[in-house]
């Protein structure tokens, strides 16, 4: 079963954290660096991916014409996602546990547990 | 250069959309094809939707570092229905697929125009974290 875990957070919170000692985000690195080298070593790991900065973010939408209208405003509460996760695992306690380890990294922040959907929901 | 096109189109609680089957087909039909054209151009990295915000989970380590979750969000909160990571020449060119993405087909083959947020997909931490 693949699994995706979403660490998202606001733009203030991104802030918040660029101003933490360096040594600091260095350990919380180490420490990210340490769960994908585990995960690689169980055979559970499958992607995983930092995302830009919120401040480069757009959204898109198709008008009428086809062409794409970008937007680049969004409301001071918006969370953005940070990065991600994909997992393998056999269970949703296993994939769990591994959003634990990720949130104990991260100043206990909340992570995002999501299945793929299969193929069979895909088709419905 | 890698982008990530997200659609958060989802609210919390919502399973799979009451729209007539051949509209769902003609959407998910639509989608398939998107992802074709993206393959064939070289384009595509992977896509990948998600099930539905009823089986989302949120997870923090409590004291003990054991994982806690919980399923109660906020009414408000948008859930993230699938994504598309592309490597594509600039960002214009990601604006465009994100675009193309958005037009997809609703009910009575309506383009939905729905917001795609398109955010580029980093190789690794900025130097100055590391």
């Amino acid at each position: 079963m693949k699994y995706i875990l979403l660490m998202s957070g606001t733009k203030a919170g991104v802030e918040g954290y660029h101003a933490w000692p360096k040594q600091d985000i260095e350990a919380h690195m180490a420490v990210l660096h340490r769960i994908n080298q585990d995960l690689t070593d169980s055979g559970e790991f499958v992607a995983t991916q930092g995302l830009a900065e919120p401040k480069e973010a757009k959204v898109v939408r198709g008008e009428k014409n086809g062409l794409p209208v970008t937007d680049g405003i969004f409301p001071e509460s918006k969370e953005f996602l940070l990065g991600y996760w994909i997992v393998e695992v056999p269970n949703a306690e296993r994939a769990y546990a591994i959003a634990g380890r990720i949130s104990a990294a991260s100043v206990n922040m909340p992570i995002e547990v999501r299945q793929f959907a299969t193929h069979e929901a895909k088709s419905r | 250069m890698k982008y990530i096109l997200m659609m958060n189109t989802m609210k919390a609680g919502h399973g799979v959309p009451s729209w007539p089957k051949k509209d769902l087909q003609a959407h998910i039909a639509f989608m398939i094809g998107l992802n074709k054209e993206l393959h064939e151009r070289g384009e595509l990295v992977s896509a990948e939707g998600l099930s539905f915000p009823d089986q989302a989970k949120l997870v923090h380590a409590g004291k003990d570092g054991r994982p806690v979750t919980d399923g109660v969000f906020a009414e408000s909160k948008e859930f993230l229905a699938g994504f598309w990571i592309i490597d594509v020449d600039n960002p214009q060119r990601a604006y465009e697929i994100a675009a193309k993405a958005s037009a997809a087909p609703g009910p009575g083959g309506v383009p939905l125009n729905m917001p795609i947020e398109v955010r580029q997909v980093m190789s690794g931490p900025p130097p100055e974290m590391l």
